[in-house]
């Protein structure tokens, strides 16, 4: 029953297969190599720009973000979901005497999240403009991060993989601890201990899996074809794999990282880090744990289905207790993320598709929060505490509905992204482990009753503080930016084809690879 | 038999010897003002001549081993007469080149050996870089000739094959370094690490010998009456005859325990460390660079070529099923090393210090690439070596940029405390940047070179059957992220005693911009190094 394909929208794909795949790129141009390297570059320029000029600085991060995000539209667009399968491969030696090469492509789980990348750092950079202190290290601390975000998503080397992974981890200590609020130090310097915990663990999964394989190599391709592995080092490596890159998805119990986190990183940072960064996490443990050690998964995924529970409930649960506007929308993170490893736990063709989607969906919703959050509300009144904010619909009304929608699709309203996405784990995690399902959907009411309390004493009633009536106006930046985020919101609501279809394809090898194994009897 | 044509083989050592005699005898002709401006004049005469000196030797060695691409002398004459003999000259050089037997039996000059000559010689460089603008000493020919002749006891440690030479190379590196490291004897802490480098230095010489006596011993014992033999300290003589260790197997065992522990203090391994902390604080800041890398690089590849040819029978098994032999040993004094190295470094408040303590532990980190030795397959023995080799030049240049940076920031702060780095990224961007990228990469970060050469040492002890002592080293390579972070958090985040810029002395960073340049690069394409180092695989054994 696992193997058949997702239901959903299976009939909505006629129109939009003539999207997609309708034209070809150039096969001699490096695509994946020009996306990453679209953020590299300016960092360098960057750093090249007197001190002075910090309006060149801004505009030339968000000039070239945005250029990374037109690039990976391109690809998204250029990409054949009939075809399948990895494209736009590219294949340099790196080392190979030890079997590691430069290995890029895309497949249609890594598409959606080159996009959602490239959204979220746009609209990030858009939410940075107001960002005076040490403009020219701000920016190139946060492009080198995104760079390292965009290498994991198109590399299919374990090792080139790990090389990115830890690229997108360091700047991050600096980014909060220089440009962030709340307990900054302690913040930044918690996130990165369990961040590098994770990639700890995650050395010896891979080292584990070379040796063990013996292949000698880091080819996630080759590796995943000829799984030869033994069934019992799948059982012991999988777990240190799976939990190293569970701890950047949040995971319980090593989730406490990212609401501190969250709370101390400046606006665009946390956009990225709740937006993308804990998405890497969780394809971290698609691509390199449940794709390659399928045996071992098969043993380990129904502990972390229970496991996953606690973050779907408990963080829910955390989230209505907070007064921190940021702290809610970080326990929400964290059971919102549960929501998609579960998804992963279940590992059923519709259960993984939902949590590739709702990685898409909370991605874009969170982004959205913590660009009202952070930089609309904070960056204005200085503060986030929820008794001393109220009636700010009266002052910023566009404000206000941004949150409300973004608070719309966490809570599930059918019409945006967040539904298909949740409705879809739900249905998945049900055909696999229905008590689970079951208890997970208490999280529903608790996540409607913590975003309204949220919505309600932040922007109803009378403005409580005389000062938020002289607070500055919004900028273009701001409502572009969240303009940008919302829509995507509405699009992916109205018609979840346009991304359900491409991630089938992706999610249907992994998916297959772990049926197989049950098959074969391994 | 030393023949003429050995000379050119030795041609490195030789024109080190000249170049400090020559730095010695040229101060001399120097001004001996007594005014700051004439005892600057002559540190600056010195230390330019020991710099560009050593630049050259560099750049003759380089020539020599034809590691770069394209500088190998093509055959036969192509016309023009003055690059025809330009060309037989470069020919001659490269026919001392890597190859060929040992010079008589006790210097090899193989591969392994010119890669080690490049890497000392490219750090005495460096050094003699930093020491340009630190504080002027009384006697500055000296202190730079001191730097060559250690250099020049490290290229011969690195070739000996034989216990005499192996002895005598040690005492010619450590003796100048006894003397350096107490170099201001004004500063307390300066003369009592001399003294304690001194002490402890001696004490293993000592235990060196004692070692290399008890395995002459077994080898004599085992020839019984065959008086003709006078090889007997020679490696390879020693592997073929412990090849068949019968009874005197626990003597050998015993001489080699000894010899690693002796060697042991070199690389400042637990429990042989007693010494490092104190001496690295102590010494002027240039002399520790030197120290910790250089000198350690030293050790490492003596120990390798010792082990690897005289004890190969020894070799044991490091997997917990089958311990025993030296690449247990080399684990379990690993495990000691990173775990002691990084959990010191962890409460230390003073910036040298706790640099001083991690590179303790990186000690450990190299140590588990001779683990790798204990793999059946020779091809993952020669990933251990490649990994040491490979580890050791990405180290030294790390660390001899991050001491670097370190002497540039007490020159100008004045102080060497973390407290002192507050907010150096506000006051000057571009010297906490290199400390930055030092620190990273010796915290493993990619894409900075220290990340591969961890994870390939990691690679190699996993191979050589420790997957125990890995996850160890894992955990305490993130434990070590603790305090380098809190190196970053002082630089970048904590705010500063005033805002005014801090402009640093050129030459000092020039000399760690040098050293940081290639940890980019190599981080990125390690193939460049990896390529050349991997050539020692087939002559380690020689």
């Amino acid at each position: 029953m696992h193997g058949r394909a997702a239901p959903i929208a299976e009939s909505a794909c006629a129109p939009l297969k003539a999207v997609m795949g309708l034209f070809t790129l150039p096969t001699t141009i490096p695509w994946l190599s020009l996306i990453w390297l679209s953020t590299v570059v300016p960092a360098a320029l960057i750093a090249l720009i007197p001190r002075r000029h910090a309006e060149a600085m801004r505009w030339t991060g968000a000039g070239f973000a945005l250029i990374s995000l037109v690039l990976s539209l391109l690809v998204w667009l250029a990409y054949d979901p009939g075809r399948g399968g990895f494209q736009f491969i590219e294949r340099l030696d790196w080392i190979p005497q030890l079997g590691i090469s430069y290995l890029l492509g895309v497949d249609g789980i890594s598409l959606p999240m080159l996009v959602l990348n490239g959204v979220v750092i746009f609209t990030g950079a858009l939410m940075s403009w107001n960002i005076e202190e040490r403009v020219k290290e701000y920016w190139v601390l946060l492009l080198l991060l995104t760079t390292g975000v965009y290498g994991v998503f198109v590399a299919l080397d374990l090792f080139l993989f790990f090389v990115f992974y830890e690229l997108a981890v360091l700047p991050m200590y600096l980014l909060i601890g220089v440009w962030g609020s709340t307990r900054k130090e302690y913040g930044a310097m918690k996130l990165t201990l369990f961040l590098m915990a994770g990639s700890a663990l995650a050395i010896i999964g891979m080292l584990g899996l070379y040796f063990g394989s013996g292949l000698r190599t880091f080819d996630m391709i080759v590796l995943s074809r000829s799984v030869t592995l033994a069934g019992d080092l799948q059982r012991i490596f999988f777990l240190p794999m799976f939990a190293g890159f569970a701890v950047l998805a949040g995971m319980f119990p090593f989730h406490t990282w990212s609401p501190t986190g969250h709370v101390a990183a400046p606006t665009a940072v946390s956009m990225l880090h709740a937006g993308v960064l804990m998405k890497l996490g969780a394809y971290g443990c698609i691509r390199a744990a449940m794709w390659l050690m399928p045996v071992g998964a098969n043993l380990w995924l129904p502990v972390i289905a229970v496991l996953t529970l606690f973050n779907v409930v408990y963080g829910a649960t955390i989230a209505m207790a907070q007064r921190d506007a940021k702290f809610i929308i970080g326990y929400s993170s964290v059971s919102h993320m549960g929501l998609v490893l579960m998804g992963l736990a279940a590992a059923t063709q519709l259960a993984m598709t939902g949590a590739v989607l709702q990685m898409f969906a909370h991605g874009i919703m969170t982004a959205l929060f913590f660009a009202v959050v952070g930089r609309m509300i904070y960056e204005r009144t200085h503060t986030r505490q929820l008794p001393e904010l109220g009636g700010l619909r009266k002052v910023m009304p566009f404000a206000a509905w941004m949150f409300i929608l973004g608070g719309l699709s966490s809570m599930g309203m059918p019409g945006l992204a967040g539904f298909w996405a949740e409705f879809t784990i739900f249905l998945g995690v049900w055909e696999r482990y229905p008590l689970i399902a079951v208890i997970a959907a208490v999280s529903i009411p608790v996540t409607g009753a913590y975003i309204l309390r949220a919505v309600w004493a932040t922007f109803d009633g009378e403005v409580k503080n005389p000062e938020f009536f002289k607070l500055p106006r919004l900028t273009w930046q701001e409502y572009s930016g969240a303009i940008i985020l919302a829509v995507i919101l509405v699009v992916v609501g109205l018609y979840p084809a346009i991304l359900t279809e491409l991630i089938n394809t992706g999610v249907q090898p992994v998916v297959a690879q772990l049926t197989g194994v049950v098959v074969a009897g391994r | 038999m030393f023949q003429i044509t050995d000379i050119p083989r030795l041609l490195p050592e030789i024109l080190l010897l000249v170049l400090a005699l020559l730095v010695l005898g040229s101060d001399i002709f120097e001004k001996w003002g007594r005014t700051p401006e004439a005892q600057l004049e002559r540190v600056r005469s010195s230390a330019s001549l020991t710099a560009i000196g050593l630049g050259l030797v560099f750049v003759i060695a380089l020539l020599q081993s034809a590691y770069l691409p394209g500088t190998r002398a093509p055959e036969g004459p192509i016309g023009n007469p003055a690059l025809d003999w330009l060309l037989t000259i470069l020919r001659n050089l490269q026919s001392g080149g890597p190859g060929g037997a040992p010079v008589t039996g006790a210097f090899a000059t193989d591969h392994l050996t010119m890669i080690a000559r490049l890497t000392f010689i490219g750090a005495a460089f460096i050094t003699s870089l930093l020491c340009l603008d630190y504080r002027p000493s009384a006697h500055p020919a000296e202190f730079y000739a001191l730097i060559l002749f250690s250099t020049l006891g490290m290229c011969l440690m690195a070739g000996a094959t034989e216990f005499i030479m192996a002895y005598l190379a040690v005492e010619l590196t450590s003796i100048p370094l006894y003397i350096l490291a107490g170099y201001f004897r004004n500063d307390a802490r300066s003369s009592e690490a001399g003294m304690k480098y001194f002490l402890f230095g001696a004490m293993s010489s000592g235990i060196l010998l004692y070692g290399m006596s008890l395995t002459y011993g077994y080898a004599a014992s085992a020839l019984a009456g065959n008086v003709t033999a006078n090889d007997l300290t020679q490696f390879a003589r020693i592997a073929e005859l412990a090849s068949d260790a019968g009874s005197g197997a626990a003597l050998l065992t015993l001489g080699m325990v000894f010899v690693i522990a002796g060697v042991g203090y070199k690389v400042a391994a637990v429990p042989f460390h007693g010494w490092a902390p104190d001496v690295y604080q102590g010494a002027p800041t240039p002399i520790t660079a030197f120290i910790s890398t250089a000198s350690k690089a030293a050790g490492f590849i003596l120990l390798l070529r010792l082990l690897t040819t005289a004890f190969p029978s020894l070799s044991g098994g490091a997997s917990l099923a089958d311990l025993g032999g030296w690449t247990s040993l080399a684990a379990f004094l690993a495990l000691l090393t990173v775990i002691v190295g990084n959990l010191a470094a962890l409460p230390q408040t003073n910036a040298k210090r706790l640099l001083a303590w991690s590179s303790v532990a990186h000690a450990g980190f190299i140590l588990l690439a001779l683990v790798a030795w204990a793999a059946p397959q020779p091809f993952d023995r020669d990933q251990g070596t490649a990994a040491l080799l490979y580890y050791l030049v990405v180290y030294t240049l790390t660390n001899l940029g991050a001491f670097g940076a370190l002497a540039a920031i007490t020159l100008i702060v004045g102080g060497d405390e973390i407290a002192d780095l507050n907010g150096l990224a506000r006051r000057n961007l571009g010297l906490a940047t290199l400390f930055t990228l030092c620190i990273l990469s010796l915290a493993g970060i990619p894409p900075l070179a220290g990340f591969f050469a961890k994870f390939y040492v990691f690679m190699a002890a996993w191979q050589g059957g420790a997957r125990w002592l890995v996850v160890v080293a894992v955990i305490t390579t993130l434990i070590s992220l603790y305090y380098y972070l809190r190196l970053l958090k002082a630089m970048f985040i904590a705010a500063p005693p005033s805002e005014a810029p801090l402009p640093a002395p050129p030459a000092i960073l020039a000399a760690v911009a040098v050293a940081v340049a290639p940890l980019i690069i190599v981080g990125l394409f390690p193939n460049l190094i990896l390529g050349v180092i991997s050539r020692v695989q087939t002559v380690a054994g020689l």
